[in-house]
């Protein structure tokens, strides 16, 4: 689900724009290091082979038919971080050739597609394709992927007070859940085709023994997951839980925040207020970023 | 496929595809944060920045047709969550999101429409943008064309040879994508020989560089002026009693 410009609140997309911009730079620069100089090619041709794949179609039933989304294939097949580079060079084509999700938003639908859904879709295969959960660890990782991406885009825009009666609510996670099962499907396909022509196209899963970690890994990326959902379908949950037990009136903020409430005090209008807090915040965390980053650099160069 | 029109939009000549990348990614960036940081955009701002966009549209001598047309690609994501919030109760936020997200979408055609990818990256290369990124995202548009090709191709002939049932039809997808991948995979490395060969040295040559002309700081100066001072001429009122106070 590509996010377009306009839908997500400013705290909401700039805080995620300010997320992932940084961590699209690390991400860059651990797959050049990971990867020899030959990969730039690779990289690009790979998300060609994506666009592509959306061309062949895989008959579900009821004259309806499904297509790779592939964040899964490309994890388990170029290694995460180079799989995340391939996803946000996508999301970037198609957000300015195709008009398929924003620019300003571009910062959210990385981190629910590229990021997210990347990591897990690539969790179940490194931990546990090793043994003889193989087919389902795949299985399970392009499952993930959609549906990991596509609940954080719907936590994202109900955070952004898109309101969405339950009815609805239900209808979108059960389409979410069949999208996710086909995926999880094709991925099994297409991997095991793939192995059949060349197994050194795959890439090694880590051996056996990691299971607890793994377990809690994907836990983590779940709960994480459903954990955003339920905050911004319940924005008020803890304030009102606060209010009831009555200590809301004894709680004070440790320290006085200059963005209180995400608003900036200095302007009488409600936009102005909320979108110069944004910025301001964006602008803080992009000037830490960079310090730190001098900072990390000139420890290295030392 | 649906893009090739862009790319002879920007092939044209007008003051707008003269002027410099960055310029004009600049202004797209001011633009979206004026529509995007609005909670719900005032009808008489949201008429105005349409008008400031159409007079962009006539000023790069684009068909204004052809690009509302492409822009409409929001629509049905658009459309959707507007009908929902409208049954939700709420028929004017609706509205306005939908608005929001199609100027932002009629914005970033008039920059693609005006500017060619290689000039949009070399753009986000100065504005420090990781290299391995930008390196992808040109080889990835240069080879989807060849790719798609190729898909369809396969498409077609495993059509040819008729179907026997859904499963055997899944399994045929699955191995043609499998084709692919491996075909993919040889052509990278193919690319990357040639690349060597031709003398490449990690970035791509610029054809036809554009200085940073006065005109250009013109064009920024209206092009991010203009969004910003519509976006804030409601609270300008505000603005002039806090700063005398």
């Amino acid at each position: 689900m590509h996010i377009p410009d306009g839908f997500l609140a400013t705290p909401v997309w700039a805080a995620l724009d300010a997320v992932s911009i940084p961590a699209v730079g690390y991400l860059a620069r651990r797959a050049q290091r990971d990867l020899e100089e030959s990969r730039a090619p690779l990289l690009g041709v790979m998300g060609a082979f994506v666009f592509a794949a959306q061309m062949i179609n895989f008959p579900v039933g009821i004259g309806t038919s499904g297509h790779l989304v592939g964040s899964a294939l490309l994890a388990s097949t170029l290694g995460p971080s180079a799989a995340a580079v391939v996803m946000t060079a996508i999301l970037a084509v198609q957000a300015f050739i195709f008009q398929d999700g924003g620019i300003l938003v571009l910062g959210a639908n990385v981190f629910n597609m590229a990021f997210a859904g990347v990591l897990a879709g690539y969790l179940p295969f490194h931990y546990w394709s090793a043994g003889r959960w193989r087919r389902f660890a795949v299985f399970l990782g392009g499952f993930l992927s959609v549906l990991v991406a596509a609940l954080l885009a719907l936590a994202q825009l109900l955070a952004s007070g898109v309101p969405m009666p339950p009815a609805i609510l239900a209808v979108s996670a059960g389409l979410f859940l069949v999208t996710a099962l086909l995926e999880g499907a094709i991925t099994l396909a297409v991997f095991q085709a793939i192995e059949r022509i060349h197994p050194g196209w795959i890439r090694k899963p880590s051996p056996a023994g990691g299971r607890v970690t793994a377990s809690l890994a994907l836990a983590a990326v779940m709960l994480g997951t459903l954990g955003v959902l339920f905050a911004s379908s319940f924005p008020d949950g803890l304030e009102n839980m606060a209010g009831r037990l009555g200590i809301a009136g004894q709680a004070r903020n440790l320290f006085e925040t200059p963005l209180v409430d995400y608003e900036f005090r200095f302007f009488q209008s409600e936009w102005l207020r909320k979108g110069s807090a944004g910025l301001i915040g964006l602008t803080v965390v992009y000037l830490v970023c960079a310090a730190m980053a001098r900072g990390l650099a000139r420890r290295k160069r030392a | 496929m649906h893009y090739l029109n862009l790319e002879d939009w920007t092939r044209r000549s007008s003051p707008v595809h003269a002027r410099e990348a960055r310029v004009k990614l600049a202004a797209l960036m001011v633009f979206l944060i004026a529509v995007g940081s609005a909670g719900r955009l005032p009808w008489p701002v949201a008429i105005a920045l349409a008008l400031l966009l159409l007079a962009g549209l006539v000023a790069a001598r684009l068909p204004v047709a052809g690009v509302l047309l492409r822009a409409g690609a929001v629509l049905p994501f658009g459309l959707t969550l507007a009908v929902v919030t409208a049954l939700a109760g709420d028929l004017g936020r609706g509205a306005s999101l939908l608005t929001k997200s199609y100027l932002s979408a009629v914005a970033v055609v008039l920059l693609t429409a005006t500017t060619t990818l290689p000039e949009i990256l070399r753009a986000l290369e100065s504005f420090r943008a990781p290299r391995l990124l930008l390196l992808v995202v040109q080889f990835l548009y240069r080879y989807l064309l060849v790719l798609a090709g190729q898909a369809t191709r396969m498409r077609m002939a495993a059509e040819c040879r008729g179907g026997r049932g859904r499963r055997w039809r899944f399994q045929a997808a699955a191995g043609s994508l499998a084709v692919l991948f491996g075909s993919s995979r040889r052509r990278a490395d193919g690319i990357y020989r040639a690349m060597l060969a031709r003398g490449f040295d990690g970035r791509w040559p610029a054809l036809a560089p554009k200085p940073f002309r006065a005109a250009d700081a013109w064009f920024l100066l209206i092009a991010a002026g203009a969004p910003l001072a519509i976006r804030l001429s409601p609270d300008l009122p505000h603005l002039g009693a806090a700063w005398l106070r």
